[in-house]
């Protein structure tokens, strides 16, 4: 099992306020899944997923990835983890503007300790595989947005991890470069990633093959896409 | 991340805000030009100082009235009432002459008096001395010749004009036999000197050297001399010299000395590397002095630095949530914006360095016509080691607060930071 989440809480706030975001939160990931978390704003998906990443430490229960909880590691054994088996899709992108688009796939690399010559080649591939390789020495700003959101992908998968999250990774897009998005995902699960989607969008939700719904910090529903949507096939909405 | 990679992030960093970054280095390059400028002015007048007195010979030594260790109140006084100071006479100068270990012995008084030949009329110093002096700094006439110690003996009214007095009074004409008052009192003109340029710190082309005997009676009225030049028999005989001299001169003037407490004498006896040890001391006291107040700029210039990298942490929260989230760990990030202030001050450093050696190099050039003596050019290492050491310290300094404070940012929340 990939991820074993159990009652999981989380509550921000001090101690006279608060809020609870995450209300026993229970559910399991295994390898080469495609999960959509839905759910509006305020429903506790970002706390989920990034509580999911070793970025944040649950108030209560557990989140295991790979059997292990983020209590057994370090702070560098985390940002270690991350490093080499997470890939992060954001929804505003999050390149580095004065960087172009090679560099910037190049960021994980950076903290991974590879030979120049082996960098160069894993973002070689990383750019081939979203098909932005023909850009890759152009910089943030002369990008349309999907071209922009291919290179945080490609970012994502450079270190080959074996989890890639991705947190509303359409939302800033138009339909249709948010369908070539969707599609690449499509594509890396196909290809034995396991990617977890969080998306308010049903639509898009409905492009993974399971989807988790949640409503104030509890699961509403946890069930498999019935008629999945295919990216390639165009966009119905 | 490797320390190659860290680098290139901070280098990237600073090239994309070129005018930020040098406007933020500007502070530690005034800093560091500064104080290599201090630096080589002070180890510059140094060397003046050591060339004036070594001028006058290496094995030199000097009587003067008056005591030691005088402090404070006395010292002043001392100075003030200066000339008045009655202890040392030429009998004193013939009794140290017969010491086996002084070679020369030079009496000089110095009087300002105005000096008229025809319609020409100058205020100069006029230097009554013995031919020894002469032997003493080795300086030589290049019209006529020296007095001689019978012109002693005989007070003769004679006069021996310094190069540039010579000039001003008498530009082509030839002086020779030619006669000058000085106070009512005419001098016959005997010799040029050559030209010597200055000889601590006195312009001595500027001197008319007259006998010591015929200065103190017919300029001063007095039997007393101001000091004394002496040079001994070799240079490692000084200290024992010095001590011969102190006795005979103890027993001369009846002071009860056996514990050779210099306080209690009525004169002292200095040696010019002695008189240039101190003179060093002035100087590297004037230059800690200056090189403090450069300093400072060097710490103003690395608040600066300690601003500019907050001010940049903030305006990267994202870059660093980023970084972070991709598997940045705490050092890394801190190493990221610590380079980025050690590059900053490194790079001011460097253009500090090479800022300091050219004002430097100016000043030498000015001071030199200024003064009118060759001023010394030195830049030394120790200097620039000093200045490079300091702005790296700044760097890490000053850099390190803002560094600690973006590896500290939750990844989450500088995700969110917009």
């Amino acid at each position: 099992m990939l991820f074993e989440i159990e009652n999981l809480q989380k509550i921000y706030g001090n101690d006279s306020v608060k809020t609870p975001a995450l209300q026993g939160v229970s559910f399991n990931i295994s390898s080469g899944e495609f999960v959509s978390i839905m759910g509006p704003s305020g429903s506790g998906k970002s706390t989920l997923m990034h509580i999911m990443c070793f970025l944040d430490k649950p108030t209560d229960g557990q989140c295991k990835f790979e059997e292990k909880s983020i209590d057994d590691f370090s702070d560098d054994e985390l940002a270690r983890i991350r490093n080499k088996k997470m890939g992060f899709v954001f929804q505003s992108y999050n390149l580095l503007s004065r960087t172009n688009v090679f560099d910037n796939v190049k960021l994980p690399l950076v903290y991974s300790g590879f030979s120049k010559e082996k960098e160069n080649e894993m973002v070689e591939q990383a750019l081939k595989s979203v098909g932005i390789s023909h850009r890759a020495f152009h910089f943030p700003n002369q990008l349309s947005g999907g071209e922009q959101q291919k290179t945080a992908i490609a970012r994502a998968i450079v270190n080959h991890p074996s989890v890639i999250f991705a947190d509303e990774p359409t939302g800033n897009l138009d339909s249709k470069s948010g369908q070539q998005i969707m599609d690449i995902f499509q594509k890396l699960n196909d290809q034995g990633h396991t990617i977890i989607l969080v998306t308010h969008e049903r639509y898009t939700a409905e492009m993974a093959k399971r989807i988790i719904s949640l409503k104030d910090g509890k699961i509403i529903s946890d069930e498999l896409v019935n008629s999945r949507h295919y990216a390639k096939d165009g966009l119905i909405k | 991340m490797k320390l190659s990679n860290s680098f290139q992030t901070a280098l990237i960093g600073l090239k994309t805000n070129k005018t930020r970054s040098f406007l933020t280095i500007l502070g530690i390059v005034i800093g560091i030009s500064s104080v290599i400028l201090m630096m080589s002015l002070g180890d510059g007048a140094q060397g003046l100082i050591l060339n004036q007195i070594m001028s006058m010979g290496p094995n030199n030594v000097y009587v003067e009235p008056g005591s030691f260790e005088l402090e404070g109140a006395d010292m002043t006084q001392q100075m003030m009432e200066g000339m008045e100071i009655k202890t040392l006479t030429l009998e004193d100068m013939e009794a140290i002459k017969k010491d086996p270990l002084v070679e020369l012995v030079a009496p000089m008084v110095l009087s300002v008096s105005r000096v008229i030949y025809q319609n020409n009329d100058k205020k100069v110093t006029i230097f009554g001395t013995s031919p020894a002096y002469h032997e003493i700094t080795e300086s030589r006439t290049i019209l006529g010749s020296n007095f001689t110690d019978f012109d002693i003996q005989s007070r003769a009214k004679v006069a021996v004009l310094g190069y540039k007095i010579n000039n001003d009074l008498f530009q082509d004409e030839n002086p020779i036999g030619k006669t000058i008052r000085i106070k009512d009192v005419n001098f016959k003109i005997i010799g040029v000197m050559e030209e010597l340029g200055t000889q601590m710190f006195l312009n001595v082309d500027e001197y008319v050297y007259v006998p010591v005997t015929t200065v103190q009676r017919f300029l001063l009225g007095t039997s007393h001399i101001q000091s004394s030049a002496i040079k001994i028999v070799s240079q490692d005989k000084i200290d024992e010299a010095m001590e011969s001299i102190r006795l005979i001169l103890r027993e001369r003037h009846n002071i009860y000395n056996p514990e050779g407490d210099l306080s209690k004498d009525d004169f002292k006896v200095v040696s010019g590397k002695e008189s240039a040890d101190m003179m060093n001391m002035v100087t590297s006291i004037l230059t800690m002095l200056l090189s403090s107040v450069a300093a400072i700029a060097l710490i103003v210039g690395g608040i600066g630095i300690m601003n500019i990298m907050l001010v940049s942490v903030v305006e990267r929260t994202r870059e660093i949530g980023l970084r972070k989230a991709v598997g940045a760990r705490k050092k890394d990030i801190l190493y990221q914006f610590l380079i980025e202030a050690i590059v900053l001050t490194g790079l001011g450093g460097i253009l500090g360095i090479i800022l300091g050696i050219i004002f430097s190099y100016l000043a030498a050039i000015v001071l030199s016509i200024a003064l009118g003596t060759q001023w010394l050019f030195v830049v030394s290492l120790k200097s620039i080691i000093l200045a490079f050491g300091v702005a790296a310290g700044i760097g890490i300094a000053f850099g390190i607060y803002p560094a600690r404070k973006a590896s500290e940012l939750s990844p989450i929340d500088a995700l969110r930071y917009e």
